[in-house]
């Protein structure tokens, strides 16, 4: 099914080796070919490479596989960049989310056209001649038709239950190709003799949303998050014990404890009880014209100067 | 001998050996170990080894076989040919290391240098004489690093034999000399007469001795130098010559185990945190980015977006 395609380069001498669906370059239904274009990620607001599929009726996004010290062959030619391309299908909904959002603040029901508009990036109205974008619009829209003609709102409670069905899908397929979930490091050589246990519902759960977060603004990724019963990741930062460094401040330092106590009179040293037998005769001991042990150690008596 | 099997593939390692004499079955045997070809950026090297009854070495005297340095190649290969006349009694086996062995040894990640390896063909080849059941009592070899650690080497891994080792092996004693006109023969044949594995058309045979320090090899180098794959496997990627000419004039290849680049710098490189960062507590905080994190099953995976093809 997927086929390795090395593309001719076109102006630039540069080309790219790509894995893609045989349907992203079949021209035969359509006159145009599949175009690479620049949208808003709508995970980062920022400019991201899709490709729209022959006749724009499927969209892509591009994903590059990267490492270090990589180049490819590629026929008589060495390319330095060896990267490798992915092209694999996308819901056209994500991308035209945001703006439904964004308007969708305004609290009116209008056409869609009018919606999805980008002066940075003209080439988001042709993410609504996609084949499923205006069929799945109901999703996350309210919908009203008026005269032949469909007026949508954002609907945020719609567009949750959508999420959540997309996360529960996410899971499935998780499952389904044994992806590794859970928190800490795991080697995909390692057998477990006990099936995995508790807590791993939870652990798909949030791994699901996380990877679905690639895909949605950071304040929708929240809300999911809340609407999925999911408590937020307690940070480590948090449960990190404050620094031990003391730190510097300008307000008279203050004893953290009231040493004070010892001054009453009920903690005066009181003589030991009881003497040993061995100190007892030690006591005994004539003592004079000997120096008591502490003199060893306290500076010379000054009295000598005199 | 037949070259024929070390031609039909010249990017490997290839043992010829000639018939092993029924005598050598029968009586004590003594054996010489000797090598051609360790210095030169082109071609092979060859390690040799020939033995014989510790009766008949006298008989080895007797043709005069001597350090194959103070003679020429027709004298060489004359001697060769009593040699393999005498095999009634005289048997030979050689380990041709093609150019292309001794590069991705000496190159490969773990460092596999030219000592080891010729100590493990010399091993090698002393194995093979037991394993064909030659009786062995004595083996002379000519020294590789320093005489005293090699002689314990071998008298430990091959113990009842009586091992000698000395600079020089290949005058002092026939039985060296023999082996060490039996490798240089036989990678004099093959440098003559090399099969290059790449097109490279009309090829310029004239490479001189493939002596780093010969300037018909500094020049032939230089001609055959692709910017992109570097030289034919003839060549001794190894070699510093090669090596320098390489850094000067090819285009540049970076390898993940590049020695330049290791401890902070690569660490930089490859968007590492200092292990101070971890003791710290305010550190994290600031490292990361402001923007948000890319999920795991991404980076994991080591895919990205792109903005731009």
């Amino acid at each position: 099914m997927a086929t390795k395609k090395k593309r001719t380069p076109n102006a630039e001498s540069d080309s790219w080796v790509v894995i893609a669906a045989d349907s992203v370059i079949d021209t035969q239904k359509h006159d145009s070919d599949p175009a690479f274009v620049r949208l808003r990620n709508p995970a980062t607001d920022e400019a991201s490479l899709y490709l729209l599929g022959s006749g724009d009726v499927q969209l892509y996004e591009v994903k590059a596989f990267q490492e270090d010290f990589r180049s490819w062959f590629i026929g008589q030619a060495v390319q330095r960049d060896g990267k490798l391309l992915f092209v694999t299908p996308m819901d056209p909904l994500y991308l035209i989310l945001p703006y439904l959002i964004k308007s969708g603040k305004e609290g009116k029901f209008q056409p869609v056209e009018q919606l999805v508009v980008d002066e940075e990036f003209p080439a988001c109205s042709r993410l609504l001649s996609c084949t499923r974008s205006l069929a799945s619009l109901h999703h996350v829209t309210e919908e009203k038709e008026v005269g032949g003609r469909k007026f949508h709102r954002y609907s945020e409670e719609k567009t949750m239950s959508w999420l959540k069905k997309k996360v529960e899908r996410t899971v499935a397929a998780l499952r389904m190709r044994n992806v590794c979930v859970g928190e800490g490091v795991t080697s995909a050589t390692y057998v477990r003799v006990k099936p995995e246990s508790d807590g791993r519902e939870e652990d798909f759960l949030r791994y699901a949303h996380g990877l679905l977060s690639e895909y949605i603004s950071e304040q929708l990724s929240k809300a999911l998050l809340t609407h999925l019963g999911l408590p937020e990741p307690s940070s480590p930062k948090e449960a990190e014990p404050p620094s031990k460094k003391r730190k510097l401040s300008d307000k008279p330092v203050e004893a953290g404890e009231d040493y004070t106590k010892f001054n009453s009179a009920d903690f005066a040293r009181k003589p030991p009880k009881k003497m040993t037998t061995a100190q007892k005769s030690l006591a005994k001991v004539d003592k004079t014209g000997m120096k008591p042990m502490s003199s060893f150690f306290s500076p010379k008596v000054k009295a000598e100067k005199k | 001998m037949d070259l024929s099997s070390f031609e039909a593939d010249n990017s490997s390692s290839c043992r010829l050996a000639s018939h092993i004499p029924e005598v050598c079955r029968t009586e004590d045997c003594c054996l010489g170990i000797d090598e051609a070809g360790r210095g030169p950026v082109l071609g092979p090297m060859v390690y040799g080894i020939c033995f014989c009854p510790v009766s008949k070495k006298e008989d080895l005297k007797d043709l005069k076989v001597a350090d194959s340095k103070t003679l020429t190649e027709t004298e060489r290969e004359n001697l060769f040919q009593k040699l393999d006349e005498a095999k009634s009694y005289i048997g030979w086996a050689l380990q041709i290391l093609s150019p292309n062995t001794i590069s991705t040894s000496m190159l490969q990640r773990t460092k596999y240098n030219l000592n080891a390896l010729s100590h493990d063909t010399a091993i090698g080849l002393v194995q093979y004489a037991l394993d064909s059941g030659v009786q062995l009592k004595e083996v002379f070899v000519d020294t590789v690093g320093p005489a005293e650690k090699y002689e314990e080497k071998l008298s430990q891994l091959f113990p009842g034999i009586e091992v000698t080792v000395r600079p020089k092996a290949d005058s002092l004693f026939p039985v060296v000399s023999a082996a060490s006109i039996c490798a240089k023969v036989a990678r004099d044949r093959v440098v003559k007469d090399w099969k290059f594995a790449e097109d490279l058309r009309e090829v310029d045979t004239d490479y001189g001795s493939g002596y780093p320090n010969d300037p018909k090899t500094k020049a032939w180098l230089l001609k055959y130098m692709d910017p992109v794959f570097g030289y034919p496997q003839f060549v001794r990627f190894s070699w510093s010559t090669a090596q320098t000419l390489m850094d000067s004039k090819a285009a540049t290849v970076h390898w993940d185990d590049d020695d330049e680049e290791t401890g902070e710098k690569a660490a930089q490189r490859q968007n590492n945190r200092s292990m101070l960062s971890y003791f710290s507590a305010s550190a994290g905080g600031k490292d990361h980015n402001p923007t948000r994190k890319t999920h795991r099953f991404f980076t994991e995976r080591r895919l990205k977006s792109l903005n731009t093809l």
